[in-house]
């Protein structure tokens, strides 16, 4: 950002309005673009937004975490009463076996419980794909512009950009004490890509848990193009988690690594151990570095001065 | 003598609410033993790639969820050395009160007889079950401290050659806690209300 020093008019030497201006090493040497009345009631009005968004985000954290475990214990069930149909008909039943067709009706049930379980580890999904569009939303309303003219005798501010010459940013300037709004858009940024992540890990566990059947002859599993519920697409797409190119969700992959390759197609029959690696997997949650989100949150919290949560 | 009685008994109260707190910690070390036991069972699992499934189109990943899982148990094995400490802290603190009593009787200034020792007033203890209840107490949180001090040590030795057998085994030691009888104490103090009912706390272990 080129500082504006021979001129102290409202006009911020930014073009466009999306255009973030690097974090300054020295941030309180920026004069601020606004006239000085207006930056006295930007910092309030940025400080109070500031902490509503990063409470969002706290929240939504919240509500990943119980999400994610849910989905973990209705995959566990769903993989026991997966197991138990398959090993239905080894089973040694003693004085039960005599009993006309309990291991056909056992296993019926234990059908029917996968179904159960099955729609349940979808709503899970559904509840952590909400949640990282929530923290994605307030990720990115992290600015606060000032609403009408500046010159106004009301001065308001509003989380959209009227005049395109304001970032809304105050020009850069630290908001509470050290950091400016695009450091804390930073952090926040840093944060959401985690979960956007290990969303799409989850993504492709929960495809596997919804393709496993004891069923012969066996109905093709889901694909990873597939919409798993309505609206997904739109919701990944929001995220920035879905592909115009490929038609498809973006390939899950590890923070930090690249790959390319294509989901393949998943086995309906998965033994015991990947079965148990799955839910291993989903437990890891190997995207989030939870000593990161800690951290970041306790950063954040120290600079705001409030507890979030 | 009766006074020295009552402030026995408190000594003894002291000691139920150190119990109490073993039980809390029992509980704590048992969910803390199984899920590092859980762990360090899917251990091999985790680290052959062919059970990976349709998770290999992702580069690393066998390194990842190792990694993590390794982190976890880390965190839990901490966690487990610390309620160990405080498993410590409990037996010391019998001992101390134990020690304190026994002091009070052979050191103090009015040293009392045999008889007296043995003496019982009303339905009230005489000061020898007191003192013979403490010691009980004391052994028993003692040994018990020693052996699950060393199923604690055995675990983490398990965590590269893993045998669910052995991890078994060692968790139905600890909750079988087999220093701590359930029903002895009963039978020896029946007349010292205060030590039964803290024999009946423990007997929730």
């Amino acid at each position: 950002m080129e500082t504006v020093d021979d001129s102290p008019t409202p006009t911020p030497a930014c073009s466009s309005s999306d255009s973030k201006p690097p974090p300054s090493p020295n941030p309180s040497s920026i004069s601020s673009p606004l006239p000085p009345s207006a930056t006295r009631l930007w910092r309030p009005a940025a400080q109070r937004n500031l902490r509503n968004q990063w409470s969002k985000l706290a929240s939504q954290r919240q509500q990943w975490a119980s999400a994610s475990s849910s989905g973990k214990s209705h995959a566990n069930s769903l993989v026991n009463a997966y197991l138990s149909q398959r090993y239905m008909p080894s089973l040694e039943l003693g004085v039960l076996s005599d009993m006309a067709g309990i291991r056909k009706k056992a296993c019926r049930k234990l059908f029917k419980q996968q179904e159960i379980y099955r729609s349940k580890v979808l709503s899970s999904y559904k509840d952590m794909v909400a949640a990282v569009t929530q923290m994605l939303n307030a990720s990115q309303s992290m600015r606060c512009f000032l609403k009408g003219t500046s010159n106004s005798i009301l001065v308001q501010f509003s989380g959209s950009s009227e005049d395109q010459n304001d970032t809304g940013d105050g020009g850069g300037i630290p908001v509470f004490v050290f950091w400016s709004i695009s450091s804390h858009e930073e952090l926040a940024e840093e944060l959401v890509q985690m979960f956007k992540m290990e969303l799409m890990l989850k993504r492709l566990l929960v495809l596997e848990f919804l393709s496993i059947t004891c069923e012969v002859p066996q109905v093709n599993g889901f694909h990873w193009s597939d919409e798993l519920y309505p609206g997904e697409f739109d919701h990944l797409r929001v995220c920035n988690l879905f592909s115009e190119e490929t038609c498809e969700p973006v390939p899950p992959k590890l923070m930090n690594l690249k790959s390319d390759t294509p989901v393949v197609g998943c086995n309906n029959q998965p033994n015991q151990e990947v079965l148990q690696v799955y839910l291993t997997t989903w437990l890891a949650e190997v995207n989030i570095n939870n000593y990161r989100v800690d951290e970041i949150f306790d950063v954040i919290q120290e600079e705001m001065h409030v507890r979030l949560k | 003598m009766e006074a020295m009685v009552k402030k026995y008994q408190q000594k003894l109260r002291k000691v139920r609410d150190e119990i109490n707190h073993w039980d809390d910690l029992q509980s704590c070390l048992l969910s803390q033993f199984r899920n590092a036991a859980s762990i360090i069972e899917r251990l091999q699992v985790i680290q052959d790639s062919k059970n990976y499934g349709s998770l290999n189109c992702m580069d690393d990943i066998v390194n990842a969820v190792l990694t993590k899982q390794l982190e976890s148990l880390e965190v839990i094995l901490v966690s487990l050395k610390k309620t160990m400490e405080e498993f410590h802290g409990i037996v010391l603190s019998i001992e101390k009160i134990h020690r304190d009593s026994r002091q009070q009787i052979k050191g103090g200034s009015s040293k009392p007889s045999v008889k007296q020792l043995q003496q019982r007033v009303g339905i009230k203890p005489s000061l020898a079950d007191c003192l013979d209840g403490l010691m009980v107490l004391c052994d028993m949180h003692h040994s018990e401290y020693r052996l699950k001090a060393s199923v604690v040590s055995a675990l983490s030795t398990l965590t590269f050659k893993p045998s669910a057998s052995d991890l078994c085994a060692l968790q139905q030691l600890l909750v079988d806690q087999p220093n701590i009888p359930k029903d002895e104490g009963m039978h020896r103090t029946q007349n010292d209300r205060t030590s039964i009912n803290s024999k009946k706390h423990m007997d929730k272990a």
